[in-house]
């Protein structure tokens, strides 16, 4: 940086007496402030004169004294420029200067936005670094640590959806829109969330990270915490974020000394860049046709398939979400879980559309025997029950933030721990610690996997092994004399009958279904194993890890894929702008398909990305499900493919069941068009993909 | 700086208004589409005080919307550098303090703020205070701030404020 001390020199042209000085050296003045008075030193004018600052800035040295005689072009003080360390608007908020005037001081000019809410107040790199230190030195003082925190999906869940408005502990509030429009949104928050935000206050500094408007942002918050004791202002909304896709690109800003205290929980692994100070946590989905309304735009460079590992308990409080987190579209709606219970061969039918009980819009088709049979077929997922005082008592049996706060409280000891041990003179870093405490839960455990890789994947690179290692444990391809877990998807495999002889022996192994390693991964504490033992003649489908133990990738917008030529304009209504000769091609195509995954299983594992994947993928979800046996089923399906595929199949006759039918037609009409804004938006993403890949 | 000014408005009206309440819609257009909003030149119209006249209206061709030029007092404020307000603090944080003068906003830095006071964030509402703690400045306080510089948009107008000089600071009722 240049120096900026420049002198003041004699105004006149005469010598002049300088009779009063009006600032002190090293006091800050502004610009038109009165720095010292004088008179004409010949005395024929005895007028004083004022002299007022040309320049903002701090005065360094006073080399005249009051009372002295000035030479012309004598210096008097110096003066040092203000640097405009604090910018608000692009005014100095120092000096008042405005920058925008100053073109030369451009470049010096602050570039950190440190404060949450406030994007336009932006500081100096040097300044910031300062703010930073102090924060960081307070922070250590009081023993806390900072902890960022989602909203959506991770403390609240929110809908835009028409809800009856009777439910118990679900608010309600009214986000103003541009214009006269706005929009009703319902949030019910995750069980115990209060004492969650208790307990973590008290070791750690919480700031709200969340990918909702800054008006939605505030008005949760404010529902969450209404004396801010909590989260104060520290709450970042989209509309502060520098990328639209991920969260981390603000820490630099937040944090300018680095983000080695600072731990974060989200739903969503991908907007911070898989970063390993994340706790992933498990979505809490409370509406359940709505996925999270503030999703980001899926990352595009990412090609991960979401996991397809269903089971009683978890399909429908794990795995809709990053289907629906991606796509807040109508049509999502619609889609269909079937499954069947394990112990019971009669299907059950579950219906994932609106909130069926009470809604009127959808309640036309079967979703009367959904109402009873919810309760029996998920314990993880909110129930629906009436009471008499006419509100709608729901049982949610959501306790993930007890565990929660359990790992944030591991986290804190360790940290501090490792920082009295360090000698205070240097600070640990959380991005180490998080994995550390992680690895620490299985730590010493040695897991080996009877049907849940498939033959032709290698093991390191299955999903399975990674979060079993993430935890600490030891993997192995056979059993060797440390063993101590067999983690089996279905008894009667050779691992899991050898496994029964050498239990008979020596010391005990521990069989069990994937259920303990996925419950494992997402409580981080090692789970009694007789909770999930593998009975014999069971078999468990959660072959893979639900979404929040391992990376989610988000789903990519799948009305794109699913024309085969790829067009935009197709995805908008493909049977517009299709020749009947297209049409019949694509029935062909479908049939075609469905027939041959007819042939091959009839229990595929599918989310509908998964029908939307490349090749290869499909070929190992064949692969996967050819191993495993027909008493398990699920399904998810688009409607519009059910539809398709529903006239092939009675064609066939293979399948007698009953397929669901959409229980509202896919037409998006049902709603005024400007509460659909975020579908609009996906349309838009996908426009613009479609222009750049044209190039 | 409060003043009370003339001023000029034009109101375009809709046909569906012409009939015997048409001027009185027209005065009721004026004050919902002048009052509360902020010009660059003449500050806050915070409100008007008499109509003077309503122009003859001119028809649009094509159109049939009729525009009126309006003549009317009203009460502006607009900031001046140098000039002291009173403020309501809204937000304090480590880079210094929001505050509202009416419909003015003012950030006043942290340098701006007299140097033995200094941020607790760890109080809640978070505050500025003294080192003897016998003068706090937090959430919702009335402050007294010389402005240093403004903003002036097209929309609306921000200042720069400081409390470095006499007098300024916590006002004590």
């Amino acid at each position: 940086m240049a120096d900026k001390t420049m002198p003041i020199s004699v105004p006149s042209e005469k010598p002049f007496k300088l009779v009063k000085w009006k600032a002190k050296e090293g006091a800050f003045v502004s610009y038109g402030q009165i720095l010292f008075l004088y008179s004409d030193s010949s005395g024929n004018n005895n007028e004083i004169k004022k002299y007022k600052a040309v320049r903002a800035g701090t005065i360094i040295t006073i080399k005249v004294k009051e009372g002295d005689i000035v030479e012309p072009g004598g210096c008097i003080a110096d003066l040092e420029e203000c640097r405009h360390p604090t910018v608000m608007k692009e005014m100095c908020a120092e000096c008042g200067a405005d920058l925008r005037a100053e073109e030369t001081q451009k470049r010096d000019t602050a570039v950190v936005p440190m404060v949450h809410s406030v994007p336009e107040l932006k500081v100096s790199e040097e300044l910031a670094q300062k703010l930073g230190r102090e924060d960081a030195d307070r922070l250590l003082k009081d023993r806390k640590l900072v902890l960022l925190v989602d909203l959506d999906q991770t403390l609240v869940h929110t809908t835009n959806d028409d809800i009856p408005p009777n439910i118990k502990d679900v608010l309600h509030f009214f986000l103003r829109g541009p214009g006269n429009q706005g929009r009703w949104c319902h949030t019910r928050l995750r069980p115990k969330t209060q004492e969650f935000l208790e307990s973590a206050s008290k070791n750690y500094e919480l700031h709200v990270c969340t990918f909702g408007a800054r008006q939605y942002a505030h008005a949760i918050a404010e529902l969450l915490d209404p004396q801010k004791k909590y989260f104060s202002h520290r709450i970042l909304s989209r509309d502060e974020c520098f990328d639209a896709r991920t969260k981390s690109a603000n820490l630099k800003a937040l944090f300018p000394c680095g983000d080695n205290m600072v731990c974060i929980i989200d739903d969503r692994e991908d907007v911070w860049r898989h970063a390993t100070n994340l706790i992933h946590v498990r979505p809490y989905s409370f509406f359940q046709s709505t996925g999270d309304i503030n999703a980001p735009p899926p990352l595009p460079e990412e090609n991960i398939k979401v996991p397809s590992g269903k089971n009683g308990s978890q399909v429908l409080a794990s795995n809709p979400m990053p289907t629906l987190d991606a796509e807040p579209d109508k049509e999502t709606k619609e889609i269909k879980v079937k499954e069947i219970n394990e112990n019971d061969s009669k299907p059950v039918e579950v219906e994932n559309g609106k909130i069926a009980p009470i809604d009127d819009k959808t309640s036309k088709s079967g979703e009367k025997e959904n109402d009873q049979d919810m309760p029996s077929a998920n314990s993880n997922v909110p129930v629906w029950v009436g009471t008499d005082d006419g509100q709608i008592e729901v049982d949610d049996a959501d306790d993930y933030l007890i565990y929660l706060e359990d790992i944030l409280k591991r986290i804190h000891k360790q940290f501090y721990d490792m920082y009295d041990s360090m000698g205070r003179y240097q600070i640990p870093d959380l991005k180490f610690i998080i994995p550390e405490v992680k690895c620490k839960v299985l730590a010493g455990a040695s897991l080996v996997f009877s049907g849940l890789v498939p033959t032709h994947q290698r093991l390191e690179t299955s999903r399975a092994y990674q979060v079993a290692k993430s935890l600490g444990a030891d993997v192995t391809q056979d059993f060797t004399g440390n063993t101590t877990h067999l983690v089996a998807v279905r008894s009667g495999t050779a691992k899991v009958n050898a496994s029964r002889k050498m239990t008979d022996g020596k010391k005990k192994l521990h069989i069990v279904t994937p259920e303990w390693l996925w419950t494992c991964a997402e409580r981080w504490e090692r789970v009694d194993e007789r909770l999930y033992p593998l009975q014999r003649g069971g078999q468990s489908s959660a072959r893979r890890p639900p979404a929040h133990c391992s990376s989610p990738p988000p789903a990519p917008p799948m009305m794109r894929k699913r024309t085969p030529s790829g067009r935009f304009m197709d995805t908008i209504n493909p049977l517009l702008s299709f020749s009947s000769d297209d049409i019949a091609d694509m029935d062909r195509e479908v049939e075609d398909i469905f027939n041959e995954s007819d042939e091959s299983s009839t229990d595929e594992e599918k989310k509908p990305q998964d029908d939307l994947d490349d090749e290869e993928n499909i070929s190992e979800d064949r692969l996967l499900s050819l191993e495993t046996e027909n008493s398990s089923q699920d399904r998810l399906r688009e409607t519009e493919e059910n539809e398709e595929t529903s006239d092939s199949n009675t064609e066939d006759g293979q399948k007698p069941r009953k397929r669901p039918r959409p229980s509202t037609p896919p037409s998006d009409d049902d709603g005024p068009p400007d509460d659909d804004d975020s579908s609009w938006n996906l349309m838009g993403a996908a426009l613009e993909r479609e222009f750049l890949a044209q190039d | 700086m409060f003043y009370h000014i003339s001023l000029e408005h034009e109101i375009l009206l809709h046909p569906r208004y012409f009939g015997p309440q048409l001027l009185d819609t027209v005065k009721q257009k004026l004050y919902t589409e002048v009052e509360g909003t902020c010009t660059g030149k003449y500050g806050f119209v915070i409100a008007v005080t008499t109509i003077d006249s309503i122009g003859a209206g001119l028809i649009q061709p094509g159109q049939g919307f009729v525009v009126y030029p309006v003549k009317y007092k009203a009460i502006v404020f607009r900031p001046f550098k140098g000039e002291v307000l009173d403020a309501i603090v809204t937000q304090v944080n480590k880079v210094g303090m929001f505050a509202q003068i009416g419909p003015l906003s003012c950030f006043i830095s942290h340098h701006s703020i007299p140097a033995d006071m200094e941020f607790c964030p760890n109080v809640n509402p978070p505050c500025y205070k003294s080192k003897q703690e016998d003068n706090v400045i937090q959430e919702e306080d009335v402050i007294r701030l010389k402005i240093v510089g403004t903003r002036v948009d097209a929309t609306g107008i921000f200042a720069i404020g400081t409390l470095m000089d006499d007098y300024l600071g916590l006002v004590t009722q």
